[in-house]
This record gives C-alpha cells, structure tokens and sequence, in this order.
C-alpha cells in the first residue's frame, strides 16, 4: 500500500503532470460553469488533444476536467440559480437563497470545502477499498436499483415538507415526461409523434436550463425592478463556524454521495438529492433548509464529489463504466493501448496510483483556486438586472445549442422557461421534476429489467433482502411522519382535554 | 508496449497532416472541394462506435489534410444519428461511423431510411462475439448451454432490443429450436455487471468488452461466433460454435459511410482517403486493440455486403 503511494506520487508529481492537472481542471471548471456543456462532452470533446500524450498524462487531465466540473457546476447554481450540471441541481434551493441573502460566497466557499473533504474521504476508500467495494457494487442488481430509485423519489417528493402533494404531483409530471421516446427494453417509439428529435426523449439538460434559469428570469421580471443584491465583503467570506457547522452534513453527504457513486447507474444527481433530502430531516437546522441553509449547500455539493470519485470504483477495479464521463474515459484507456479491466491494478500500478494520487492533488489544487475566488465570482451579482439578465438568456440559448447543435434544444430551453414561470407563479416545486425527468428512464429500464429477472413477476422486489430493506425504509419515510403527527396533535388534544378540565 | 506505438503513429498521423496540408488542392479535384467535415457517430461517447468513428476521424485527417470532427448524436438505439443524417443527403462534407443498427433498425423498427439511403465509404472490419458466464458457472461449452435452456430457464442479457447480442442469440434460438429469457440492458458494460452480478447466466460480447474479464479469470468464454478460431493469440483457445454444432456466425461490421446522393468524386476521394488510412499503423493498432477481423471493403463492394447482410438479418427479425 504504502509502496504503491510512494509510486502514484512519483508518477503524479512530475511537472509535466502536475501542469496538466491543472490545465484540466481549470478546464474542468470552466466546462461546469457552462450552463448545458457538462464533463461528458467536455471530456470527449477534448480527448483528441491527448493522443500524444503519456497515457498517465492523459488520463490526470481528462479526470481533472471531471471533477473539475463539479466545482464549476456550482458557482452558477449559487448565483444565478441555473445548474451547471445535473447534480447541481438541489444547490440551487438554498444556495441562491443564500446568494439572494448576500452571502454567495460563502454558499461558494462551503461548497468548495465540502466537495474538497468528500473528494478526500472517497479517495482513501477508492486507494484502500476499491476492488472489495466493486465486489459489493456487483451486488446491487435491477431490483435493488429499483428500490433506490423508489426511495430516491420518496425522498424528494417529500423535500418541500407538508407540501407532500405538491412534491408528487411534480415527481410524477417528470416520470410523465421521461416516457418521451424510445421505451427501454421493447425500442418501440412513444410519444414522439414521428418528431426524431423526440427519439431520444426530452433532454433534461435543455430542460434545466429552461426550468431554472429562464423561469427565474422571467419570474424576476414579472416582480419589477428588484435592486441588485447587495453584497458586503463582510458576508462575502465564510465564518469558521460556519465550517464547523457543516461537518455533520459534509460527513454525512460524504458517505451517501460514494456509496450511490460506486453502483453503476445511479450516479450524482441521486446522490445530491437524497442526501440533501436526508439532510432536511435529519440537520439540527433542519427548519431554514430552503431558506439558505449552508448545510443546504455543503450537503448535496459534498454527495455529488464523493459520487463523481466513487464512479472510479467500478471503472478502475472491473473495467465496468461508473457512469457517463467515465465511460469516456473508458473508452480513452482503450485508444492508449490499455486495456481495463479486474487486472489494471496489478498490470499498471504505476498508471492507476498515478491518476489517484492526481485527484488528490487536483481538489488541493480545486480548493485553492475557488476559496479566494468565491467572493471574486460573488461580485458578479452587483451587475444591475437590466445587463444580467440578457445575458442570462444569452448564454442559456448558446448553452443549450451546444449541447446537441440542435436549434431543437433551443425551443425546449424556451418552452420550459415559459413553464419554469408558470409553476414558480403557481408555487409548485420544480426540483422534484427534474429528479423525476433524470431518473424516468432509469426507473424504467430498472422496471423492465426486474421484471425480465424475476420472469415476468416483480417478486423479486421482496425476496432479495438488500431491496426489501431499502423499500422498508422508504415506506417508513413516507408513514413515520404521519404516524408521529397524528400521535402529536393526538397527545396535544390530551392535554387539551385536560387543561378545560 | 502498445502505447509508444500509438504515440508514434500519431506522430507520424501529425507529420502527414502537415505534409498532407500543403498539397491539398492536388488531393480533391474535380467539382467537389473536401472542407471542414463532420463525422456523425450514433452513439454515446465512450462506446464502441465512438471509439471507431473517432479513430477513423483522426486516420482520414491524416490521409487528406481535412479537418475531422467527431459529433455524437445518441438516442433511439442510433436511428436519431442515422435521421439526422438523412437530411445531409447531397452533403459530401459529412460522414457517419456505421454499424450493424444500420441493417437492422430499418428491419425492426419504423424509420425513414434503409442501407441504399446512403453512400456506403468503407468497412473498417468485422466483430464478433464470445459467448461468456461466469467463472463458478455450470457451463463449459455452449451446447451445454443449449441444452439446459431445452428443459430449463436460461437467463441471457442482450444489450438493446436490436442488437448484435440480440441477433446472435436469436440466431443460435433458430438453429437450435431453443428458446433464452432475456434481460435488456444498454451498453456492453452493464450486461458484464449483470453477469457478474449474477442477474444473467450467459451474456454475448465482443472480445474487447470481456477480454480484462477473461485474463483475470473471472469470467469464461465458452464459444466464439466465428466461422473460424481467432487467431489472436489470447483467444486462440476459444473453440467456434460450429465446432460445438451450432451452426451460427455472425459478425457486426464497423466502417463509414457519407449521406445519399453525393457527388461522384466526392465519393472517390473519401474511398481514396479510406485506402490511405487503411495501410497505416493506427489503422492495425486500433483492428489489434479492439480484437477485430481486418475485412475492409470499399464503395460497391462494401454495398453488396450490406445487401447479403441485411437479407440475413431479415430472416432473423421476421420469427
């Protein structure tokens, strides 16, 4: 162990990687910034500037604009409320509350310190656990990703508190709207009404960015000049306290965000969410979540960096794609004449305790650069609304074309802008949605496929005890709190009785 | 190693293009200018498509001076790419990384093109696949596997409804009078989790996608859907189907081909680009790494194969 650090640090410390490391992840943070350009294109588009690279090279810069871009997806969920990326998408809940309340920056720095310490605890696991880990991750089949789905949606729907019917009603428009295109398993086309845009559904990405972005805009707008917000440098810097604060939920997101990270197919944006979710319940602030609660902030940013490291588990130790972006990198490993699989650990230490000891240096690198820059991008807020918001819409329209270079992306950014302010006047949340929309096929497949195992039945779901257990806990979600209100207000009613007696 | 060699073709890929960059008018000719070209692949970054339609981007920039770049346009089992790619008719400055969907998604599902809507350029080469369990499986060889499914429920994953493993499980269903369960999954990388996560019995892939699987021991290949063995090395030991008696060899092609209705030196100048890229060393290192047959075939040639392909895989979809 300790031979095979000293090597990936040999390997990683060269100054020819060391300045590759950086480039990527400054790349990497640019690319997260961008509203529609996330790692996965980020990382593809850019892999053909490596083939004559060391593989070792190569490999530290294309991770470096991986989790890179978790760092950048942040800063425009925090201040302008348009997630960068999927997983950034809870930040936006409490982080532009935070940002409304003038205190970006420290949304930002929390954010940046939270992902920092979660890079760091997944990156010991990923050093000390990784082949056992891929082992369990093996484990979790259809029905066990079924039953995480299940819970996942229980969890958000359950986000906005008493508001239960509302969350839902919005989980359930979303599952509505994954149903666009070609069904899993079957390949029969559905509601695409002979439109082969439609084809390969409704692309969530163009549909955050509409949600959010453009449906804040408008909403803006219809509430009248508003003054910018007013940022102090004072409030621009993270307290220590605040840090401190914030370990329980760093932990905590820490742990759920690599343990979701490691099984193959569900990913960060279920990590945020549930952890954010999870938070809201169990935090001591529990009461200010929505509200522009830091813990609001630390969690899901912190879930959604253990995720993206843990992605490595299945991917460095069988060779199997954690998800989207490691896919690509998958894929690069085969152009430099590697080949991955349940072996790369012993056939090329060098190469794998290279790139791991590279993602330690990269968040060191990731943390320096953000702490100072936080109050920098902060400032950002003070441009008066009459230039921001143009320019909003601007980099929303080209985000979203980028994506596909598709002018199909640019009427799904506008359509869902219009219902982003339809359902912000209505007060319906739209978190929940875009949950419901990202995990929709996921759900779907998982469904097919554990049906197909199960033969036709979804026993399954029952028999095997890790889905059972997750579904026990769902269902405990959803009839706890009821159980404990109604003995309260039954208790209240008690006491009541008692005081006219 | 494998990778200086990649190192040095690329190098020597950078050097063509500067040379090739010089003498570019001499190159094309005739009323078609070769400029900026896109090369459209119908799947994800990552996969196996990508991977070819990347490679053989950079190998004709090196053979033709011309600035190559590779655009994933992914949905609906590749038929959004090949949609799109429909309306480029006419357009000799944009190319596609083909695969066997190109045969069977006009076959099993509803889309407006068919094989003869494009200008089929070259076939790269031919993959095959392995039939694979896991190691602590019952099976040794696949007429092991056949008869278990003749009295028993055999799991076997396929990664899309339309396919190589779909084709050559209902291949070995046909030959056999047989019949598998299946489980759908996505990509190659999740029917390997599936198997080793014991959710399917037998799964069928190509070389590339279980060869780190194979060498560690953890997973088997009890066949090879081949005519003949390989010769690689690694997998010259994997007995073909036909030798177990089950009559079954099919191969997914991998090449690239431009939209209908190009001009005719268009058309001549990608195949002489094709002929170029076929005799370099990324060309061989990328056949080598992925574990393919080295089948090319150009222009009609290629045409033709695609017809006899596509009558094939009729009789496949139309049980």
């Amino acid at each position: 162990m300790l031979d095979n650090l000293l090597l990936g640090f040999q390997t990683a410390m060269t100054w020819e990687n060391l300045v590759w490391c950086l480039v990527g992840v400054l790349l990497g943070t640019v690319i997260g910034l961008l509203p529609g350009l996330g790692s996965t294109t980020g990382v593809a588009v850019l892999l053909p500037l490596t083939f004559t690279f060391e593989p070792v090279t190569a490999l530290i810069m294309l991770a470096g604009i991986y989790y890179g871009a978790q760092y950048g997806g942040t800063i425009t969920s925090v201040l302008i409320a348009t997630p960068g990326e999927a997983a950034s998408v809870v930040t936006t809940l409490d982080g532009y509350q935070m940002a409304k309340q003038g205190r970006a920056g420290a949304a930002l720095a929390i954010a940046a310190i939270g992902s920092f310490i979660a890079a760091i605890i997944s990156l010991a696991l990923l050093m000390g656990l990784a082949p056992p880990l891929a082992g369990l991750a093996l484990e979790f089949g259809p029905a066990e990703n079924l039953a995480i789905m299940i819970l996942g949606l229980v969890i958000v729907v359950s986000f906005q508190g008493g508001a239960f019917v509302r969350g839902a009603l919005m989980a359930a428009a979303g599952l509505l709207l994954a149903t666009v295109g070609i069904a899993a398993g079957s390949g029969e086309a559905r509601f695409t009404f002979g439109n082969v845009d439609l084809l390969s559904g409704i692309p969530f990405v163009e549909v955050m960015i509409g949600l959010f972005a453009l449906g804040e805009v408008f909403h803006q707008i219809r509430m009248g000049a508003e003054k910018p917000i007013r940022a102090r440098f004072k409030d621009m810097v993270i307290r220590p306290r605040e840090v401190a604060k914030s370990m329980p939920s760093i932990l905590r997101g820490s742990g759920i965000g690599f343990f979701l990270g490691m099984l193959p197919g569900a990913g960060s944006t279920l990590a945020s969410f549930i952890s954010y979710g999870i938070e809201r319940r169990v935090s001591r602030n529990r009461d200010n979540f929505g509200k522009g609660a830091i813990e609001g902030v630390a969690s899901p940013e912190s879930a959604n960096n253990a995720a993206a490291n843990a992605n490595f588990v299945p991917t460095l130790a069988l060779g199997i794609p954690g998800g989207a972006t490691t896919a690509v990198l998958l894929g690069a490993f085969t152009i430099y004449g590697l080949q991955p699989g349940p072996l790369l650990f012993e056939q090329q230490p060098d190469l794998v305790w290279g790139l791991l000891v590279s993602f330690f240096v990269g968040n060191v690198l990731l943390l320096v650069l953000n702490l100072p820059l936080a109050p920098v991008f902060a400032q950002m807020l003070r441009i008066p609304y009459g230039y921001l918001y143009p320019l909003i819409i601007l980099t929303s329209c080209i985000g979203a074309y980028s994506v596909s270079n598709n002018m199909f992306s640019v009427w799904v950014v506008l359509i869902f802008g219009v219902i982003g302010f339809v359902l912000k006047e209505l007060d319906l949340p739209i978190a929940p949605l875009v949950l419901g929309l990202v995990l929709g096929p996921l759900f779907e497949k998982a469904l097919v496929q554990t049906s197909a195992v199960g033969d036709g039945s979804l026993a399954v779901l029952f028999t095997r005890p890790i889905a059972l257990g997750i579904l026990v806990c769902a269902a405990a979600l959803i009839a706890v709190p009821r159980i404990t209100g109604a003995l309260l207000k039954g208790r209240k009613e008690n006491q009541k009785e008692s005081v006219t007696q | 190693m494998k990778s200086s060699k990649i190192l040095a073709a690329s190098l020597a890929g950078v050097a063509a293009l500067s040379l090739a960059a010089c003498s570019e008018t001499s190159a094309s000719g005739g009323s078609f200018r070769a400029a900026n070209t896109t090369m459209v692949v119908p799947f994800a970054a990552g996969g196996g498509s990508d991977v070819s339609g990347r490679t053989v981007a950079q190998g004709l920039e090196a053979a033709t001076g011309v600035n190559i770049t590779a655009e994933n346009r992914e949905g609906g089992n590749g038929a959004v790419g090949y949609s799109y790619f429909l309306g480029q008719q006419g357009n000799g400055n944009t190319l596609l990384a083909a695969e066997t969907s190109l045969l069977t998604l006009p076959i099993a599902q509803d889309v407006e093109f068919d094989y003869t809507s494009f200008t089929p350029i070259m076939k790269l080469g031919d993959d095959y696949t392995l039939m694979v369990v896991r190691a602590d499986s019952p099976y040794t060889t696949c007429d092991q596997v056949v008869e278990a499914a003749r009295t028993e429920r055999v799991v076997a994953a396929v990664s899309g409804a339309v396919s190589l493993d779909e084709v050559v499980f209902s291949l070995v269903e046909q030959d056999q009078g047989v019949e598998f369960d299946r489980v759908p999954y996505e990509s190659g990388g999740e029917v390997v989790a599936g198997l080793l996560g014991e959710q399917v019995d037998i799964a069928s892939l190509n070389p590339s996608e279980v060869v780190g699987q194979l060498e560690s021991g953890d997973m088997r290949a009890l066949c090879a859907f081949s005519e003949e063995r390989y010769a690689y090395e690694e997998l010259a030991d994997i007995p073909t189907a036909g030798e177990q008696g089950i009559n079954v060899a099919f191969a997914q092609f991998r090449g690239f081909i431009a939209p209908g209705g190009i001009p005719e030196d268009a058309t001549t100048f990608w195949i002489d680009a094709a002929e170029d890229f076929a005799e370099s060393e990324e060309y061989k290192a990328y056949i080598e790494d992925n574990y393919m047959q080295p089948n090319v075939a150009y222009g009609d040639e290629f045409a033709d194969y695609l017809g006899t392909a596509s009558t094939e895989l009729e009789a496949v979809f139309a049980k």
